[in-house]
């Protein structure tokens, strides 16, 4: 029971937490909010499984992912807005 | 020494970031949440990141995440103004009372 191996349980607890706002959430951009919130907790994870294991080739993979969802998140805003129906 | 920095350090990351699950869940308008959320969210994800630096020391490693860290600081804002420029555009109304 290392430091990170702690922190990496109570992470996956606050993505599955932040997951029922996407269930709930009224409008289409409090969705597009909590996928940006799990997206950041996936990458928090993915650096820390590279601490835990020591494999230096995982933070390659977390900088992809940090520049994959900055992408979406901005075309998912931008395809929504012109969207008819919002919900 | 090194090992109650780190902790202290992930203790903080972990306190912000279930900070910003109590704003996501607390305040009842989109324009209150995404405030809260996005701001608290970078904080607790520089300090987890500074706790992985401390805790592998300078090497190879602590570079490429200071790499991901200035990357992500650059682009959650971007990522944050989109979201709230696509709402106004979309014309999601402005809650009426103040204290929402």
């Amino acid at each position: 029971m290392s430091l990170p191996f702690i922190c990496l349980c109570v992470l996956v607890f606050c993505a599955l937490i932040a997951a029922v706002r996407i269930i709930l959430g009224p409008t289409v951009w409090d969705r597009l909010l909590a996928l940006n919130m799990i997206s950041a907790k996936i990458l928090i994870a993915i650096v820390l499984i590279a601490a835990l294991t020591g494999r230096s080739f995982l933070l390659d993979i977390a900088l992809v992912y940090a520049l994959l969802g900055y992408i979406s998140t901005v075309l998912f805003a931008r395809i929504v807005r012109d969207w008819r129906d919002r919900t | 020494m090194i090992f109650w920095i780190a902790a202290f350090l992930y203790a903080i990351g972990l306190f912000f970031i279930f900070a910003g699950l109590y704003g996501l869940f607390h305040f009842n308008h989109f324009y209150s949440r995404i405030l809260i959320s996005s701001k608290v969210e970078t904080v607790g994800f520089m300090a987890i990141m500074t706790a992985v630096i401390v805790e592998q020391g300078l090497s190879f490693f602590s570079l490429k995440v200071v790499l991901i860290c200035l990357l992500v600081m650059v682009t959650n804002p971007l990522a944050t103004h989109a979201l709230v420029r696509s709402a106004l555009k979309a014309e999601l109304p402005l809650p009426e009372d103040r204290d929402g």
